[in-house]
């Protein structure tokens, strides 16, 4: 009797891990959003929170896309507007406009994104490296997902969170 | 292992302190070298370094303390007389413990210094031949090797005297101790901090070990509490008999100190700084709380709850503020402790350069934030050293001068509002400001023209630039033109600022004022176009309301009258890069700001107000922006960015002549080319549906597009959004949250509706009612009830509808 409860709780532990290193192994969980025209992404995890937009106080001496600095509970945080930062247009906010405050390590920013799209699932052997062009230490591109019908491209956030001016 | 770390920190703590009090102590002990409760104290820091140094292990800075000890321990007993060259001695060997206890610091062992030269010499003057072998730190071995200290003493090599005298001291340091512990308990029942747990253990160990070999019986436990009140009025020369006393004495108040101990803990600076960032929430929060209560003040104006609100709002706020200063002042430390260290630096640079110095000190008592009392140490070194060097005469030249041969230079600190005051005075040969502006020429660190332009004040400042120097030569002590640069820099850092007076020949002064604490600050509010900014209280000296046409130009500078005196002024639009939304009005305000000697005025557009606010760095992302020291969350939960004086002045220096008449036709693009009929837009703001849509239909029938809002604040937001281009706008006076008229006064501020035409639409028909439309820059006034063709008319006349639209 108990030998065979053994037998059926180590067949379901041995399913459960494998179920969990099909979730952890092989699949990216994504954010994506809409700047312009493209769609990206980013880590899931690298996200702390998503908001709608409101006022912030401009800070002088900075680059155009460095909108300036807000209030969230608390912390002073930057607020870069990532349109301006892919050289777009200036845009007005609209209903659909948030701010995703993004986190590495210790270094938090908000950043304006013009619309959000869905949370993503997608595995990792879908993912390529970005295009040879735009490769190199430099570039903010971590690499390029595609899905069925579109390719999403999924950025790097410490290097979004790195000073560059 | 981790206990013996523990014990270690303790020992550190305990000892730097001691040694600090040490050397003070011995410079008044050579003031006055027949001080006996003094040379009491000093034998007592000596020895409970050396006891608790012992214990742990720490067998070269016992050696040391030892030898010391010996040294004090003949002048206690008046075998020696405490001439400046023994003090020397005696201090040179007092900065050898702090090397000591630095390495210990950062190494847990004291391996690596060597003190066998000047042990040497403290023997010698202990009557010793010198000769006096030194331990070897790593081998265990050595503690048998060793003469005289204590762990295993080699108590064949002391006199009897010595012998008597140790074992006695010993039994009634245990004495005493035990009954610290006892008090202790009895007064506050078990849970009161037993006695610092080394020197206890120390004892004890010690005792096991020595009373065994030794096994003298110790009878004389009895009378060592009686001696106690008589000691301290005991006689010089000491006989066999009254070691005993003293002995007794010194053991008393060690004592009492412990006692003391129990009233304090010791608490890690980090939970403090914890502490400190949870007010600064807390003070943000009463910000919002009492904005929050003015607002729903306003609104519901003779509720009766409002009453117990404003209760609730006045206690928070007032706890806040105590707990704030509560918190503030867990974090302060008495300025002594910094002062501290310069009656030994003053008798040291005496000798070195043969003057003859009095410090006097006062107000040692006052505190100051930890932080602050870090940064400040350094500066006043080198005003100290300056003022040593440069300011204070040889005593023959004093003489020839008729002043006293002994110069003074006076430490004082006192509060001033939410500043300390830290002065130093000297009443030495002063300074020349024309020599300094000589030397500043000669070094090219300023111009000819700023030179002529320069105010004595101005100049004495000179001497703060980096590679400013008038020593002719350079001394050990100073003139390399780098100590006051840092005295500057350090002040700044912690917001304060510098004031130097002088009177050639009499004197000099130097005055640093500081802020209290670092986190939390008065603040004035200041208004530029839509923003404000938020600048130090302590930078401002004060503020003025000008007009326009009292700001001149002189050499494409703005400068303005103030009193006798001519300010340069800059406008903060300019260093931050304001754009002129707004219109600005006939008067402006000019902060002046104050730095040392400099003085600046601040061009700003309205002040706001007084404030406290909490500094918050702008993070690792924004740092080091020019101009701008961090930012603060405001009541209404906005950030208002906090300006750096000092910076901002730097900048100043480079901003030309500031425009005080904004570009007019920047946005003038507005009566652009009209096309078609829906080229014309007009708002229409009505806070009633049925209004609005009665204009609506009078207008459609022109094919002009239309938008609508219902109230006035709602119609400035459509303005700010600058989605549409308005060409006339409709308004309801009365409307909720925001009037019409308000909302005209408004829209009036901005430069690019200068120009548009507002119409009033209402049923108010008062003759007052017109006049204010007419002030708010109404242009039309249509009463209500109307026919839809006068309204047609009346909107196309004001818009210059070409006909041909009309279909």
């Amino acid at each position: 009797m108990s030998d065979k409860l053994k037998q059926v709780i180590s067949r379901q532990n041995k399913q459960q891990q494998n179920e969990s290193i099909d979730q952890s192994d092989d699949i990216v969980q994504l954010v994506g959003f809409i700047i312009g025209e493209e769609e990206y992404a980013v880590p899931i995890l690298s996200i702390q929170e998503i908001i709608k937009p409101f006022t912030w106080t401009r800070v002088p001496q900075v680059p155009k896309y460095v909108m300036g600095v807000f209030n969230l509970r608390g912390a002073v945080i930057p607020l870069i507007d990532l349109r301006l930062k892919f050289g777009l247009s200036e845009k007005k906010h609209s209903d659909e406009t948030r701010f995703i405050v993004m986190k590495d390590r210790d270094d938090v920013a908000g950043f304006v994104i013009d619309r959000l799209t869905m949370a993503i699932r997608i595995k990792k052997e879908n993912i390529g490296p970005a295009p040879d062009t735009i490769n190199g230490d430099n570039t903010t591109i971590d690499g390029v997902g595609k899905q069925e019908d579109r390719i999403i491209t999924i950025l790097k956030v410490n290097k979004l969170l790195e000073r560059d001016f | 292992m981790d206990e013996f770390q523990e014990i270690l920190q303790d020992f550190l703590v305990e000892a730097f302190e001691l040694v600090e009090k040490l050397d003070e102590d011995l410079v008044e002990l050579e003031a006055s070298p027949e001080d006996l409760e003094l040379l009491n104290g000093i034998f007592r820091v000596a020895h409970t370094i050396k006891g608790a140094s012992s214990f742990l292990n720490f067998d070269v800075l016992t050696h040391l303390t030892h030898h010391m000890e010996d040294v004090l321990n003949k002048a206690r007993h008046g075998e020696l007389i405490i001439t400046p060259d023994v003090m020397d001695v005696v201090l040179e060997s007092i900065d050898l413990m702090k090397t000591l206890l630095n390495i210990i610091r950062d190494t847990s062992s004291d391996a690596g210094v060597d003190v066998s030269e000047c042990v040497a010499r403290l023997d010698k003057i202990s009557g010793g031949d010198g000769d006096v072998p030194s331990p070897v730190v790593t081998a265990p071995v050595v503690e048998v090797a060793e003469p005289v200290v204590e762990d295993e003493p080699d108590y064949d090599n002391m006199s009897d005297d010595d012998v008597e005298a140790e074992i006695q001291r010993l039994l009634e340091q245990r004495q005493a101790e035990d009954k610290a512990k006892r008090e202790a308990k009895v007064a506050a029942g078990e849970e009161v901090l037993a006695p610092p747990p080394e020197p206890d253990e120390e004892t004890s160990a010690q005792n096991a070990k020595e009373s065994k070999p030794e096994k003298k019986p110790e009878p004389k436990s009895e009378p060592i509490k009686a001696p106690v009140p008589r000691a301290s009025t005991n006689a010089r020369s000491m006989s066999d008999d009254e070691d005993l006393d003293n002995d007794a004495k010194a053991a008393a108040p060690a004592k009492r100190s412990n006692n003391s101990v129990d009233q304090t803990i010791r608490v890690d600076v980090k939970r403090l700084d914890h502490l400190m960032n949870l007010i600064g929430e807390l003070v943000l929060a009463k910000n919002r709380l009492i904005k929050i209560n003015d607002d729903v003040e306003e609104r519901y104006e003779g509720e009766e709850f409002l009453e117990e609100l404003n209760q609730v709002v006045s206690i928070v706020s007032l706890v806040t503020t105590d707990l704030q200063i509560a918190v503030m002042k867990t974090r302060m430390l008495p300025i002594g402790k910094v002062f501290n260290k310069f009656p030994r630096m003053i008798r040291d640079l005496t000798r070195e350069l043969n003057k003859k110095i009095e410090l006097v000190i006062k107000g040692e008592e006052t505190e100051l934030d930890k932080s602050i009392v870090e940064e400040i140490g350094d500066p006043l070194v080198h005003i100290i050293r300056n003022s040593c060097d440069h300011g204070i005469e040889t005593p023959e030249v004093r003489l020839a001068n008729g002043k006293s041969e002994t110069g003074t230079i006076s430490l004082t600190a006192y509060n001033e509002g939410n500043q300390i005051v830290i002065q130093i005075d000297d009443d030495g040969k002063g300074l020349d400001a024309d020599i300094l502006k000589n030397k500043a020429l000669e070094k090219g660190i300023i111009s000819e023209k700023e030179a002529d332009n320069m105010g004595e004040k101005e100049a004495f400042l000179l001497i703060m630039k980096p590679g400013f120097s008038t020593a002719a030569s350079v001394t050990n002590v100073s003139g390399r033109g780098v100590g006051m640069d840092v005295v500057k820099t350090n002040i700044e850092k912690v917001n304060g600022i510098i004031d130097i007076d002088s009177e050639t020949g009499v004197g000099s002064s130097v005055k640093l004022k500081i802020p209290l604490t670092l986190a939390i600050i008065q603040a004035l509010l200041v208004g530029v176009q839509e923003e404000a900014y938020a600048i130090p209280l302590s930078s401002v000296l004060e503020t003025v309301r000008i007009s326009k046409d009292e700001i001149y130009t002189v050499e494409s500078r703005s400068v303005m009258r103030l009193r006798d005196d001519v300010l340069s002024l800059v406008h903060i639009g300019d260093i931050f890069e304001v754009e002129r939304i707004l219109d600005s009005s006939e008067h402006a305000y000019v902060v002046v700001l104050g730095l040392g000697a400099q003085k600046l005025g601040l061009i700003v557009d309205s002040l706001v107000g007084q404030e406290e606010i909490v500094i918050k760095s702008l993070g690792e992302y924004l740092k080091g922006i020019k101009g701008i020291a961090g930012a603060t969350i405001r009541g209404d939960g906005g950030v208002t960015l906090i300006v750096d004086v000092v910076a901002l002045m730097e900048i100043a220096k480079n901003v030309k002549a500031t425009s005080m008449i904004s570009d007019q036709n920047s946005e003038s693009a507005q009566s652009r080319e009209k096309t078609k009929a829906s080229d014309y837009t007009i708002m229409i703001v009505d806070d009633s549906k049925t209004d609005r849509m009665i204009m609506r239909k009078s207008l459609e029938a022109t094919g002009m597009t239309l938008v609508e809002a219902s109230d006035g604040l709602e119609a400035l937001n459509i303005l700010k959004q600058g989605d549409y281009h308005f060409d006339a706008m409709l308004i309801d006076i009365e409307m909720p949250r925001m009037d019409g008229y308000t909302l005209a006064t408004e829209i009036k501020k901005y430069n690019r509706y200068k120009q548009m035409p507002l119409i009033a639409v209402t049923s108010r028909t008062g003759k007052s009612d017109r006049m204010r439309g007419v002030e708010s820059g109404m242009v039309e006034y249509i009463t209500k009830p109307y026919s839809a063709d006068y309204l047609s008319s009346v909107v196309q006349r004001n818009v210059n509808f070409k006909s041909e639209f009309l279909s």
